[in-house]
């Protein structure tokens, strides 16, 4: 479909939307604010369920399979990872100990997001991959050669 | 007679008229009076001070003097420009002390101004290096990104960014104050009061119609501007330009300005100094983690989400090179956003004259250090190793040398500055192999670790290199004394880092993850096979960035034939 009149309606109704609903927003205390809120809200659905409709005219992409839920579980990890880290800070006082909870939680959310969710979204490329050694591997540079 | 009397006439009248318009024109030249004389002064009892006020305005240069010019400058600006509130007493000492107290933070403004000035000409860079990594069918789409992510941001953090960054950014006495940046929304968790997002500031109006407002909101506009571009990069040559346009809306609405208040408008991890005595709390001085990391990072979510390019990867999993169309854009574009740095990282400090300010010489030095030792490690890693002196990987050398600087450049040496930078040199090659290869994450011009992974050093090596020499007023983020990093004697600053690293990576990421899986719901991110394969220029944005060249075929694998 690529892009055309409806997207640029939709998408000017988004924006128009959003800068109501943030207008709501910033004078919410005001009577008139919760109400500006309100049109701003509806506006934005109104433009979502518009993109939805023309969604489907954009035509075959070339995405991979995907698989949800692994997507959540990679979610899941990465966000458990920062929750260690912050645990960390509570539950021991020691600078060492803090280090250590920090670094656990950074390897955790590092497994979500580098080991789950790319083969969440890529399963067929992903999947199939060769563990590789960095020098080893080839870069697009060496490729062009 | 009648002759000579009218030609009298005339030659008088032409005296008068002459005589008038010079008249008016010395006094269009002549100053106002600067100060009463000390003679016309109030009688009250003079001070020491007042006396040798007086004496200095009995000094300085006449009207006379003035008017015979001053090719030296050594009689302008003297006490005769400070401007008096009662002109019949004449310059006083709070007189004075206004005045020097304006000075400063007119310089500050000036400053603060001028940089940022210059961190918006990186957007040129940007597109420049961007487009010239990608090929010459999707040119006007690049281009059209980098410009359109400029308006789609600067607009949201007017209407809201700004205010969950910057809402309660009281305080910084370089720009006048900013008293009217004071409401912050914390949460009471453990005893102590953690801030999440700010307050005002929504639109600039009402008592944020502001001078020195204005001027940080500027500053940090542009800053978050750079963050967008850089998810552009990773997404090229495959990103609807509506789903583009949506995402950027909504990152420099939401997910920028959150961890900027986090780190920068005095949020949670910049209070874990305070709160839980983690060094000076987390310290990202001009944004290696604020800017780059949330750029790069985001760019990953939706590089995960968007999927390869046609023809990048084969069936067993190896890739394709797809060449850049344009090496004299690209390396232009890294000298742009080179230059551009000089504001990014020196006008970081928000100001020249303040206590700790004048280190704004050594910020720009490291700058450029790190920008060198990062070019260099990066040319010599791939010369050594893959045997040429690649340009899209020194372009990557230099911009990776100079996000590590980005959060450190204020707290360390110059010797720091160049081991960061080298680091960062070497890391970049390794990450784009690694995101490449292993991860099957196709990134057309490496932001993600040009910027992601970079970024995350940069913050890291604030905790290692600081070395306590920094002294901004005396302390940083609430807490007395120096930023001192691991290597300097003070390992919790290391672990304040860890935490803004894993908040980055776990928060920031996710954030950015489920906002874009949100737009892939409802709009998709990916334009259509065909789409991709004509290029994005025509279907797109309706018209070919060269329009007179001849576009040679693709090889069959690029076209997924193969």
């Amino acid at each position: 479909m690529a892009a055309n009149k409806q997207q640029g309606s939709y998408l000017a109704l988004f924006w128009t939307a959003c800068t109501v609903l943030c207008a709501g927003l910033a004078y919410f205390a005001e009577g008139f604010g919760k109400l500006v809120l309100l049109i701003g809200l509806a506006g934005v659905v109104i433009s979502l369920v518009g993109f939805l409709k023309i969604k489907p005219l954009e035509g075959k992409t070339a995405n991979s399979a995907t698989i949800l839920s692994l997507k959540l579980l990679g979610i899941a990890v990465a966000l458990g990872g920062w929750f260690v880290t912050i645990a960390g800070l509570h539950i021991t006082t020691s600078v060492g100990g803090r280090m250590i909870f920090a670094l656990a939680g950074i390897g955790i959310t590092l497994v979500g997001v580098l080991g789950v969710l790319p083969v969440a979204f890529g399963k067929s490329v992903a999947g199939k991959a060769q563990s590789t050694s960095f020098v080893g591997a080839k870069t697009t540079m060496e490729h062009s050669r | 007679m009648n002759k000579t009397l009218s030609r009298s006439c005339f030659l008088t009248l032409w005296v008068i008229v002459l005589g008038l318009a010079f008249g008016l024109a010395v006094h269009a030249q002549t100053p106002a009076p600067a100060a009463a004389p000390a003679a016309a002064a109030a009688p009250a009892p003079a001070t020491p001070v007042d006396s040798e006020l007086k004496d200095a305005a009995g000094k300085a240069p006449t009207m006379m003097d003035l008017q015979k010019g001053d090719p030296g400058g050594t009689i302008t600006g003297t006490i005769n420009d400070v401007p008096a509130a009662d002109s019949k007493v004449g310059v006083t000492l709070p007189d004075v002390a206004n005045q020097v107290g304006q000075n400063k933070i007119a310089a500050n403004f000036i400053w603060t101004l001028v940089t940022g000035f210059l961190v918006m000409f990186m957007q040129a860079g940007f597109a420049m290096v961007e487009s010239g990594l990608c090929r010459a069918k999707n040119a006007n789409h690049t281009y059209m990104m980098n410009f359109f992510v400029y308006t789609c941001g600067l607009f949201s953090y007017w209407i809201i960014g700004f205010a969950i960054q910057m809402g309660a950014a009281a305080g910084n006495s370089n720009l006048g104050g900013l008293n009217s940046l004071a409401s912050e929304h914390s949460l009471s968790l453990f005893g102590k009061m953690w801030g999440l997002w700010g307050q005002s500031g929504m639109f600039l109006a009402g008592h944020t119609y502001d001078v020195g407002v204005m001027v940080i909101f500027l500053f940090e506009m542009v800053f978050m501007d750079t963050a967008l571009t850089i998810v552009t990069g990773a997404c090229a040559e495959r990103w609807k330009f509506l789903a583009f346009t949506v995402s950027s809306i909504i990152m420099g609405a939401l997910t920028y300005p959150l961890y900027g208040n986090w780190a920068w408008g005095g949020g949670w991890l910049a209070q874990l100094g305070t709160n839980v005595g983690l060094g000076k709390g987390y310290c990202d001085f001009a944004g290696s983690g604020v800017v780059h990391a949330v750029g790069g990072i985001t760019a990953l979510a939706v590089c995960l989400i968007i999927g390869p390019r046609i023809g990048k990867y084969n069936r067993d999993g190896s890739s394709n090179p797809i060449l850049g169309h344009d090496v004299s854009a690209c390396l232009i574009g890294c000298f742009i956003l080179a230059f551009g740095w000089f504001g990014f990282n020196p006008g970081s400090t928000l100001g020249a004259s303040a206590n700790g300010n004048l280190r704004i010489g050594t910020i720009a030095v490291d700058t450029m250090l790190a920008g060198c030792t990062g070019t260099m490690m990066a040319i010599l890693y791939m010369w050594v190793l893959k045997g040429k002196p690649d340009y899209s990987m020194s372009g990557n050398g230099l911009l990776a040398g100079l996000v590590a600087i980005t959060a450190p450049s204020g707290f360390v040496s110059t010797f720091g500055a160049a081991v960061i930078g080298a680091v960062a040199g070497v890391l970049v090659c390794l990450s784009c192999t690694f995101f490449e290869n292993v991860l099957k994450v196709d990134d057309p011009v490496g932001a993600i670790s040009v910027h992601g992974t970079n970024g995350l050093w940069g913050v890291l090596s604030v905790g290692l290199f600081a070395d306590g020499t920094s002294n901004y007023g005396g302390s940083w983020n609430g807490v007395n004394g120096s930023v001192t990093g691991l290597f300097y004697g003070d390992p919790s600053q290391l672990v304040a880092q860890l935490v803004g690293i894993s908040t980055l990576i776990g928060v920031v990421f996710t954030i950015s993850m489920v906002i874009n899986l949100f737009i892939e719901f409802f709009i998709g991110h990916r334009v259509s096979a065909e789409t991709e394969l004509a290029g994005l220029d025509i279907p797109e944005m309706g018209q070919l960035g060269y329009p007179d060249f001849v576009f040679q075929p693709e090889p069959a694998v690029l076209m997924g034939q193969a």
